[in-house]
């Protein structure tokens, strides 16, 4: 692959604190045909295995990027997950930790109380979505978090006309009754 | 389906996995609901998404019957479940048929949909189009790429590039508009914001488009050379990542052709102050890593430059500019150390950083840009943390240390005692303390001053190892080494209790290791005990120990009753056999008929060396792996070679693991020559070959014929071999021969004999041709002026005969002279302790010379090496680029007789030539004066 591609991120994970997957996307420049990356994005043994062995190597280390397995990898601890972005050998450094700076701002703006295990499960939709618009198929797409925020949209709301009327009106019937109430204590 | 698991899921603390079944049932009833609800929707696609994310998969009818429903939900027009739906169409695209049924209702929304959704509906194209249909998104990839929405027209330039390898035609119709598109600043709109985020306007869609324009004017040089001056002009480019990209390009081309690199350097000189580091750091990448390669067409002032800017990166607060710089810097430091010296108070800072990958590969460099004056404050720093890191980097440090030691090997005392210390209070598995031991053992073949120290804190290792192999090893150093040390006995001690408290594997390698002292010079009373030792042994429950024993001690009985040679040389191997040879012709007896198995397997064909010799080989093949080693590493940041690259580099620490393929190749070489010898029988009457040169190129590697000389020497006779290669295709050569003239033809001191022709050399073949003289049985030296005579005939090319009637036409051709000088009568051999040996030989000769060529120092200090073929000693064969002087140690034996002859070198490098004193020493008298006398 030439050093010119732009399928610059081989894989994204988010794992939590036993090193159990809670997201993993391999990426693979589509229609080529070729595993170019050792068939690590097909075989799901092989990326468990791997997932263990890379979070062996991170956990506690604080080290936010390494050298592992020809993989350039990039990551944050949190409290119980870890966020990681892997790019090839050759990718320039600072790049990729542009790409891997968006994924983790957009998912600390989107997720209102912090990254952590829970609320990336709760929110998961958008956690997906704030991945998909930050790389597409390997290629970085955007870098500014708020942008890719911008472009996440939050879950729809059950019936939205319905409840806001019943809301405004329970309000309304509420505020007309206490002052009633109290217009008549007054008096 | 139970209630129960459906609950489980239902609440997300508990973080587990939703159950396939049920997500798959709940899936399908609810998107084929008349009234679609948007929210429940999304949530079940979420949690579809998740159970894909983690490995789940759907057999392919349930996948496609999933894609089926999923696309029935293009008919809500809710922007946030339509986000989601592609989403689920991307992932489900790759295990789903019939994909291509969602087409219609992306392209629908590719038109009419929001601006939210339009880029993802153009994504998802990629996922849904194959090469049939790829080309009927091409009007709506083409109006979307140059819409003003920096979001769709990125979309649309990413999906163009993943159709590239399917749809190729198609793209490339867009070229005008990804031109527009690297030059259109695209800025996010600020109106119609969903959320209360305040977006920044990156311009990466400069970066997409300048990526997908790359690709479809790749191969024409002039119009990438256009983009680039284009590109590079007034700050066209605002984003970063398309600036990178650019730089990138410059690489390129500049790999390509390295003579454009000149026009470029102004442009690099500007791009290694921009203001983003990413655009520095690949130029100085690219700076250096085209000096590597191609030193002699890049400006010094630039090569600093980069130093200079990758010297600043490494004091940024943030961990990845200073990690890439570090990586940078460390594959200089393997080519060339002598460059990036100037960062060492940098590198000195951050060995106490707190991420460890930056300290690690910090130490590596400062060891490889290390002198002999900072190695044992350096040592001191690494001690103090190498307990804390993991054994990969352990692995790393001790490599690097291991270099050193055979680099400076005066400074044997900090190094011996640091690796003792890892050895011995550090954790770490079988890897790692095979690599220090390792270390130690080579410490102790190179390094005598460090024999006994090392070798005594062997012995408390062993200890408690709880590693067989090492074990084994170490005992058969200790058996090998042991016995010449001052106190063999202190070494039986240790060596008996592994046969008292250790398995049969270590007890029988511990009975070999024990019978080596028993002719020990040092200590005759240890025969007895050792015999005494033995036959306890011999009555051991294993039966391999027992027969060991025994064996052992029948041949000290021989060797001491009746002085018997043989049994004293299986006892002290005084020599060992060339492994390669001696393999490739065993592997022939076998594979030869059965006939052949009547005469005995003959060993003495093999070539033997002494230790010494052996030693020498190794040291040299060490030598030269070392700097192979480094040119491979150095080279494998270039592009093109981005598989090896990734090898080389996770590699790094296996420079030592044997010998290379090389190596392996020049020893058979060595032994076929003997084979094409000895199968002429003209030849075969001058006895058994003395020495053989390597191979001298004669003439110049493009000429017509290449001619390669090689030197054999045998008591009374020389015979040069010509290996001629004929590069023509379509003329043989008939009768070729060469006539070898002494320069001087009065004095020659020797008599030709015969000359051997090639009868007839065809195209692309290679032949060699024997020339033999007579000489007396001293040390003869002589020039001969060399020319090829041959007659020329065409080939007929259906049958690859002569035509007929042809009688071609004879022609000559001057090749270079050869040289018989007195390097060719020397081997070279390793002395563990040079200056010594070289006060106590006897005969001295001292030559100056006055070399006016303008070549530097290690060119002379190479040309040496191989006029003299001694070995190089105390790492002598490196100049150092920076100083002006050096001095040279050689050591080699004569290849006739074997006495020792010792050269000291200096050299002194001024603006006229080099100044060079040679001072040699040795028992032969003659030898030593020709040898110093014709160095040059």
């Amino acid at each position: 692959m030439s050093s010119l591609s732009l399928y610059s991120v081989q894989a994204v994970l988010i794992l939590d604190s036993a090193g159990k997957r809670v997201y993993a996307k391999y990426y693979e420049p589509p229609h080529t045909g070729a595993d170019k990356y050792k068939a690590l994005s097909k075989s799901l043994k092989k990326q468990t295995e791997f997932e263990k062995q890379l979070f062996q190597k991170t956990h506690k280390q604080d080290s936010e990027v390494l050298i592992f397995e020809d993989h350039l990898v990039l990551y944050k601890e949190y409290l119980d997950v870890t966020l990681y972005l892997l790019g090839s050998m050759e990718e320039n450094e600072i790049v990729l930790q542009q790409a891997f700076n968006a994924f983790k701002d957009s998912l600390d703006l989107i997720l209102n109380s912090g990254i952590d295990k829970k609320n990336i499960q709760e929110n998961y939709d958008m956690v997906l979505l704030a991945i998909d618009e930050t790389i597409d198929d390997g290629i970085i797409l955007e870098t500014d978090p708020a942008t890719i925020a911008s472009r996440v949209t939050k879950p729809p709301s059950n019936d939205p006309q319905m409840d806001l009327d019943k809301g405004l009106l329970g309000a309304w019937g509420f505020a007309k009754s206490k002052l009633q109430e109290r217009l008549q204590q007054g008096i | 389906m139970s209630t129960h698991t459906y609950k489980k899921f239902e609440s997300s603390e508990s973080g587990d996995l939703p159950d396939k079944m049920t997500i798959y049932q709940s899936c399908m009833s609810e998107f084929n609901e008349s009234q679609i609800n948007a929210k429940k929707c999304r949530l079940l696609i979420a949690r579809l998404l998740r159970l894909l994310a983690n490995g789940e998969t759907f057999p392919e009818t349930e996948a496609t019957a999933l894609f089926f429903s999923i696309s029935k939900l293009f008919q809500h027009p809710n922007d946030s479940l339509r986000q989601a739906v592609y989403l689920a169409i991307k992932e489900l695209s790759g295990i789903s048929e019939d994909v291509l049924m969602a087409t219609s209702s992306i392209m629908k929304d590719v038109q009419n949909g929001s601006d939210l959704v339009k880029p993802d509906a153009i994504r998802s194209l990629t996922a849904v189009l194959d090469e049939s249909t790829a080309f009927s998104a091409e009007r709506l990839l083409k109006s979307a790429l140059v819409n003003k929405h920096p979001s769709i027209s990125s979309a649309a330039l990413c999906t163009s590039y993943h159709l590239l390898p399917i749809a190729e035609t198609t793209v490339k119709r867009f070229a005008n508009e990804t031109q527009e598109a690297v030059v259109d600043l695209k800025p996010f709109p600020h109106k119609n914001i969903v959320g209360d985020y305040y977006p920044n306007s990156t311009f990466i869609t400069q970066y997409h488009a300048l990526g997908l324009l790359y690709q479809l004017k790749k191969n024409d040089k002039m119009a990438l050379l256009k983009m680039i001056r284009q590109f590079s002009d007034n700050n066209m480019l605002k984003n970063q990542l398309a600036k990178v990209e650019l730089v990138k390009l410059v690489n390129e081309v500049t790999t390509k052709d390295p003579q454009l690199f000149i026009d470029f350097q102004p442009l690099l000189n500007d791009w290694l102050s921009n203001k983003f580091e990413s655009v520095q750091l690949e130029t100085a990448k690219l700076i250096t890593n085209f000096a590597t390669r191609n030193s002699r067409l890049i400006s010094s002032e630039l090569f600093a430059a980069a130093i200079t800017t990758l010297q600043s990166l490494l004091t940024v607060p943030r961990t990845s500019p200073k990690f890439a710089a570090l990586r940078i810097l460390n594959r200089i430091s393997m080519v060339s150390p002598e460059k990036i010296v100037v960062c060492n108070p940098e590198l000195e800072s951050l060995i106490n950083d707190s991420n460890r990958n930056i300290s690690t590969y910090a130490i590596t460099t400062l060891l490889k840009t290390g002198t002999a004056k900072n190695i044992s404050s350096l040592i001191s720093t690494i001690t103090k943390f190498i307990h804390d890191v993991s054994d990969d980097f352990k692995i790393i440090i001790i490599d690097a240390i291991r270099s050193l030691s055979l680099n400076f090997p005066n400074e044997w005392k900090s190094i011996v005692n640091f690796l003792i210390d890892v050895l011995k209070n550090g954790e770490g598995g079988f890897k790692f303390k095979n690599n220090v031991v390792e270390a130690l053992i080579d410490i102790v073949s190179f390094v005598p001053q460090a024999k006994e120290t090392a070798l005594e804190n062997l012995c408390d290792f062993i200890e408690d190892c709880e590693f067989n192999e090492i074990l084994v090893r170490i005992l058969h150093l200790l058996g090998k080494e042991g016995p010449s040390t001052s106190t063999p006995s202190l070494y039986v001690r240790h060596i008996y209790n592994r046969v008292v408290l250790e398995n049969s594997i270590i007890r029988s390698a511990a009975v070999i290791s024990l019978s080596k002292f028993a002719l020990s010079k040092n200590d005759s009373t240890l025969t007895e005990s050792i015999i005494s030792l033995l036959k306890r042994i011999a009555n051991d429950q294993d039966d391999e120990v027992r027969d060991r024993a025994t064996i052992s001690l029948k041949f000290i009985d021989s060797a001491r009753k009746s002085n018997n040679q043989e049994a004293q040389v299986f006892i002290e191997s005084k020599y060992s056999y060339d492994l390669s040879a001696l393999e490739s012709k065993l592997a022939t007896y076998i594979s030869s008929d059965k006939d052949s198995f009547s005469t005995p397997f003959d060993v003495k064909a093999i070539r033997r060396f002494t230790e010494d010799e052996a030693k020498a080989m190794e040291l040299r093949r060490k030598q030269d792996q070392f700097l192979k080693g480094n040119l491979e590493n150095g080279r494998e940041s270039t592009p093109g070679f981005t598989e090896e690259s990734a090898i080389a580099d996770s590699n790094e620490n296996s420079n030592f693991s044997g010998p290379s393929l090389d190596d392996h190749e020049q020893d058979l070489l060595s032994t076929k020559y003997v084979d094409e010898l000895m199968s002429i029988d003209q030849i075969k009457k001058f006895g058994s070959l003395v020495n053989s040169s390597k191979a001298v190129a004669l003439t110049d590697p493009e000429a017509e014929f290449i001619v390669r000389g090689v030197k054999h020497l045998f008591k009374e006779n020389v015979v040069f071999q010509f290996n001629i290669t004929n590069t023509l295709t379509d003329t043989a050569l008939d009768n070729v021969t060469l006539t070898c003239t002494p320069e001087n033809p009065d004095e020659s001191q020797l008599e030709e004999l015969f000359t051997i022709p090639i009868v007839r050399l065809l195209p692309s073949e290679e032949g060699a041709c024997y020339v033999a003289f007579s000489k007396s049985e001293e040390i003869v030296m002589e020039n001969f002026l060399n020319t090829l005579t041959f007659t020329t005939r065409e080939l007929n090319q259906e049958t690859n005969e002569p035509f007929e009637g042809d009688e071609g036409f004879q022609d000559e051709y001057d090749i270079d002279s050869i040289f018989l000088n007195a390097g060719d009568y020397i081997k070279s051999s390793f002395v563990g302790d040079f200056s010594s040996t070289f006060d106590e030989l006897p005969n001295e000769e001292v030559a100056v010379y006055n070399v006016k060529e303008n070549i530097s120092l290690q060119e002379i200090v190479d040309r040496l090496i191989v006029n003299t073929s001694c070995l190089p000693l105390e790492s002598t064969q490196y100049a150092s680029s920076d100083s002006n002087s050096h001095t040279l140690k050689l050591f080699g034996k004569s290849a006739l007789k074997g006495s020792k002859i010792a050269v000291i070198v200096q050299l002194i490098k001024t603006s006229k030539g080099i100044a060079m004193k040679a001072q040699g020493r040795a028992e032969d008298v003659t030898l030593c004066a020709d040898l110093v006398n014709g160095l040059m």
